[in-house]
């Protein structure tokens, strides 16, 4: 049976080694700028000549410059359309990540936790910063609930300082092992297809084409909630309760 | 009733198999009749949404567990008081993973959070949907 986790292999493509550290060209690397390639082409080239009445790439950008739009507006509110960029490069880019890790002899770069815990982290530490910027000390008011009585208030603000610290984690976490498990199975799966053989193999390839479809929705809906919880992590900053 | 055939000793294998094999398919076939002709349908959405929600509950509590534990870790390499910090901070940390677990499930039932709201219905829904399979 075939190594179900040898998809997840990093391999080097361009050896190089800058002052001690391995900052090799790998797949990962590969697929991320396939992906950042993608989008910027996609982007421009259906914005290229914009029209009142769009075509269909037109009116597919401008789907998803609205989707993630409202998204900002519903979540954040309009003095939030400031971060915008933001959170439309973050949602595209990972959603790209995982739609091109749907590919088959592609690379899921989302499936690595170091990939998924850089952008948490640079979402935890960017929505910190502004909410100290926006609100200076009052920020640590965030980590005071109301109505807590005051004997209680050293153990709760501790409690609600690690909540809030394991935020990056929970956020990673979530769209790596989405990931990591889906595209696992997949391939779990594909070895049963192979190894039952002509007769015992249609069922196995009949759940790998439902679970195919599933992937794809999960993909979507897991670029979706990281945005989102962006989304609602920067609400936290900007208005504290 | 096929006890009796099992008493015919240990030098007789042949007979012996013979009649473990009978009485397997004798058992075989009442199985197959206390289970009925054919289970009923499952529900593999449902168990998908079901399945979606309690990974992502327990990921929230095992991260505040990891994060608490960290903490003292860190802090005990810092003040160099071996093992009582982490041992603080791992219970502080599964406070805060439990209340973690009771803000999401919150949210899945629909209330706004305390504290940290989801202002919109679209976002709790998000959170409330996070799928898996």
């Amino acid at each position: 049976m075939p190594d179900p986790m040898h998809q997840f292999e990093i391999q080097r493509i361009v050896p190089l080694d800058l002052f001690g550290f391995d900052a090799s060209f790998t797949n990962a690397a590969l697929f991320m700028v396939i992906g950042a390639v993608l989008i910027t082409v996609f982007i421009v080239f259906a914005m290229r000549k914009a029209e009142m009445v769009p075509n269909r790439t037109q009116s597919v950008a401008e789907l998803a410059y609205t989707f993630v739009a409202n998204m900002v507006r519903d979540n954040v509110g309009t003095d939030g359309m400031k971060y915008f960029p933001f959170i439309f490069t973050l949602f595209m880019f990972v959603l790209t990540m995982n739609m091109l890790g749907m590919m088959p002899y592609s690379f899921t770069v989302t499936s690595h936790i170091i990939v998924t815990f850089a952008l948490a982290l640079m979402v935890f530490i960017g929505v910190t910063i502004i909410g100290f910027v926006k609100h200076g000390a009052h920020f640590f008011s965030f980590f005071v609930p109301k109505g807590v009585p005051f004997i209680l208030l050293p153990l709760i603000v501790v409690v609600e300082v690690i909540s809030y610290l394991t935020r990056p984690l929970s956020l990673s976490v979530r769209l790596f092992a989405n990931m990591t498990a889906g595209h696992t199975l997949l391939k779990v799966f594909g070895a049963f297809v192979v190894a039952m053989g002509v007769l015992g193999g249609w069922a196995a390839l009949a759940f790998m084409v439902a679970f195919t479809g599933l992937e794809i929705l999960v993909a979507f809906l897991q670029a979706y909630v990281f945005a989102i919880l962006t989304c609602i992590y920067l609400n936290d900053a900007l208005h504290l309760h | 009733m096929a006890g009796a055939e099992n008493q015919s000793g240990a030098e007789n294998g042949e007979q012996d198999s013979e009649s473990i094999r009978r009485r397997l398919e004798t058992l075989d076939g009442k199985l197959r009749e206390a289970k009925g002709p054919s289970r009923p349908p499952v529900d593999t959405e449902g168990r998908g949404r079901a399945m979606g929600q309690a990974f992502k509950l327990s990921i929230e509590l095992v991260a505040g567990v990891a994060v608490g534990g960290f903490i003292g870790w860190a802090l005990d390499q810092l003040f160099g008081t071996k093992p009582i910090l982490m041992v603080v901070f791992l219970v502080l940390g599964a406070a805060s993973g439990i209340m973690n677990v009771i803000r999401t499930a919150k949210t899945m039932q629909g209330e706004p959070m305390p504290g940290h709201h989801l202002r919109t219905k679209a976002a709790r829904d998000a959170v409330a949907k996070d799928d898996e399979d």
